[in-house]
């Protein structure tokens, strides 16, 4: 079999490099390939299932608005409780990627009524929260499902945020965005080290990639639109110098990979990109979708590109409609930053080209 | 290792105890953008954003109707600009991307010439014949640049053209006539971009789109069909819905791709859905069995595509 010999070959070249003391259990990694050959997920179908999980639980809960269970609070908990470890627990014995859907419709819903039925028992919101954040934290260490690991990693960003709305203290959104800059930065750059940590960590890797990534862009949305939420602008550079410093601490990296060792061409780059950070600096969404547009490249993260810059083309423009100037200042300011770009394209093509040539 | 991938690297690691600073080595030699990636990136995001920046700079400043401004200065401005960056595009000899993407600003430009013209000769901004005029101007250069972002221009531009017909002159169509024709223009467009293209993937995901955008006004449309049955003489558009649905099954057959089928097949589980509320009222037991019907025929699709996948992989 052709994918047999080219785990072998794979492994005898690690070994070649790595000395005796490598050791590997052949049997477990041949039953993982074996399972992800019959199990294999392509985004259209990991979406589809994302779909229908969503479909089936918005029925489910014209349902339970329609009949009385939705009145009683105790049995809204008790369902939501068989629900979240039915879901968890039919993965863990069927590891099959055809029950995502059932499993997905039924962890949301069972999640949905816990938290009903708990914020109609105690009327403390934030004892609420803190059992929506427990229920997420819970399923993340008890379960394999790429799907279920995904969804509690968004329950968990999403307890945060309606603990800082649910309190009213909207400006404690920078602290999220913060939190969030600090863990996506350190996940996509340290991807060798959390996936050699343990198996645990290493199957947690990708969904918790792409689930950061997705809570961080609510963060950065709820910023993006003014009046959408109420946000004094003492704050916004929190949030700013966060992203800034996750951009910043990137570009040698960055550089690194472009092989520009000159410390002229250094400088001019770091001027241009503070320039290019102040030009920016009235909004971390712009800011923080560079981040992710560069992290993903920087990983070679495809699904992570394509968000980040439908999301940046979003925030550009969204930060531009609102921008309180005339329409002369902001020609200027659009204008001026075109050519910024324009002059960092003929730079990279003139430096870069001739580097290769040499 | 010529050909590992990050599932390998994730699958051996987890596996055995290779070391974190090999699994980094090879992470950064086989699986990360390289000096290469990043420079063609990188220039294609800073030409990109700049030729996007700059655009939009010059259309606030017109927009801002600047009335010292003599209006020969201002027509004969644009229009400069457009002839030059059009024989740049015609004569450099830069990349076919970098042209392509200025080819795509001097695009909207033309958009700013006729709105310029518009404000100066008050011959209305909104107007759909604004649109119809930038459409057609810019056709030529859409089919000679073959370009995804320009045919995605070309098809905006060519739906507000039809959204704006509809609502400014077309005062007796029927409630769907719109619908019905803005999946045929969305269609002509994908069938003609499927042929142009010949399979490059530049197009990959504007097809996409396209084909999301095609299929959600056609299920948007039978489903109003199947809850208002006065509606019903909009037979045309259930046809051209089931034809169409029969041509997407045999283009993903042929190119194998499973995402066509994905989003039919979720289009007819919503209209199936939509059929049985319709039938039986929503009723609480109705809503209960809904739930239950679209976690198994969704199942039901996903195991189908996992074995067209499967032997499409094998092949």
């Amino acid at each position: 079999m052709n994918k047999l010999d080219k785990i072998n070959r794979l492994l005898q070249k690690i070994k070649a490099k790595e000395g005796d003391s490598f050791t590997y259990n052949e049997e477990t990694i041949l039953a993982e390939y074996k399972h992800n050959d019959d199990n294999k997920s392509t985004t259209t179908i990991k979406i589809l299932s994302v779909l229908g999980g969503i479909l089936a639980t918005l029925a489910f809960v014209g349902f339970l608005f329609l009949t009385r269970i939705f009145r009683s609070e105790v049995s809204m908990l008790v369902l939501g409780i068989v629900f979240v470890i039915a879901a968890i627990w039919v993965n863990k014995i069927y590891d099959k990627l055809i029950i995502d859907t059932a499993s997905i419709a039924l962890y949301i819903v069972g999640f949905l009524m816990i938290i009903f039925g708990i914020a109609e028992i105690t009327d403390s919101k934030n004892f609420t929260v803190l059992v929506g954040l427990v229920i997420a934290l819970v399923s993340l260490f008890s379960t394999q499902s790429y799907m279920l690991l995904f969804i509690s990693v968004l329950a968990l960003s999403g307890s945060l945020l309606s603990f800082i709305w649910l309190n009213e203290k909207p400006n404690a959104i920078h602290l999220y965005i913060v939190f969030q800059t600090l863990l996506l930065t350190i996940i996509f750059l340290n991807e060798a080290k959390i996936i050699t940590f343990n198996k645990k960590f290493s199957r947690l890797y990708k969904p918790l990639r792409i689930g950061i990534m997705i809570s961080f862009l609510v963060g950065l949305i709820a910023t993006s639109k003014r009046g959408m939420i109420e946000l004094s602008d003492n704050f916004f550079w929190i949030s700013v110098i966060a992203i800034s410093i996750g951009i910043l601490y990137l570009i040698p990296k960055i550089l690194g990979k472009l092989a520009i060792v000159e410390t002229n061409s250094k400088i001019m780059i770091y001027v241009l990109i503070l320039l290019l950070l102040g030009f920016s600096s009235g909004s971390p969404a712009i800011l923080g979708g560079i981040l992710i547009v560069l992290l993903s490249f920087y990983v070679n993260f495809r699904i992570g590109l394509v968000i980040g810059v439908a999301s940046l083309i979003y925030f550009v423009s969204q930060y531009y409609y609102d921008l309180s100037f005339t329409l002369l200042t902001k020609s200027i300011l659009l204008f001026g930053s075109g050519m910024l770009f324009i002059i960092l394209y003929l730079f990279i093509n003139k430096k870069l080209v001739t580097d290769d040539e040499v | 290792m010529e050909n590992i991938n990050n599932n390998d690297i994730h699958i051996i690691s987890r596996h055995s105890n290779w070391s974190t600073t090999s699994v980094d080595d090879v992470l950064h030699s086989k699986i990360y953008s390289k000096k290469a990636d990043w420079t063609h990136f990188l220039k294609l995001l800073f030409i990109s954003l700049g030729v996007a920046f700059t655009t939009a700079g010059i259309i606030f400043f017109f927009a801002y109707n600047w009335n010292d401004l003599h209006k020969f200065i201002k027509l004969g401005l644009i229009g400069s600009l457009i002839i030059g960056l059009t024989l740049f595009v015609a004569f450099s000899k830069n990349s076919q991307t970098i042209k392509n993407v200025i080819l795509t600003g001097v695009t909207m430009l033309v958009g700013v010439l006729f709105a310029v013209f518009g404000q100066i000769y008050q011959t209305g901004a909104n107007a759909y014949d604004f649109f119809l005029g930038w459409t057609m101007a810019v056709a030529l250069w859409v089919f000679i640049s073959n370009f995804s972002a320009m045919w995605l221009v070309f098809m905006v531009l060519a739906n507000i053209t039809l959204v704006l017909y509809e609502k400014q002159v077309a005062h007796d169509w029927s409630p769907l006539t719109l619908l019905l024709l803005l999946i045929l223009l969305n269609t002509v467009f994908l069938i003609g971009n499927f042929i142009l293209s010949k399979k490059d993937k530049q197009y990959v995901w504007l097809q996409k789109i396209v084909a999301i955008a095609i299929v959600t006004l056609a299920t948007f449309g039978v489903v109003v069909i199947i809850f208002d049955v006065d509606l019903a003489y909009n037979w045309p558009l259930l046809l051209v819905t089931i034809v169409l649905y029969i041509i997407g099954r045999f283009y993903a057959f042929n190119t194998k791709d499973t995402f066509y089928i994905a989003i039919i097949a979720l289009s007819i589980i919503v209209i199936l859905v939509a059929l049985f509320l319709k039938v039986f009222d929503f009723d609480s037991g109705v809503l209960l069995l809904a739930s239950l019907l679209v976690i198994a025929f969704v199942t039901v699709v996903v195991k189908y595509l996992m074995k067209l996948q499967k032997n499409w992989d094998n092949e």
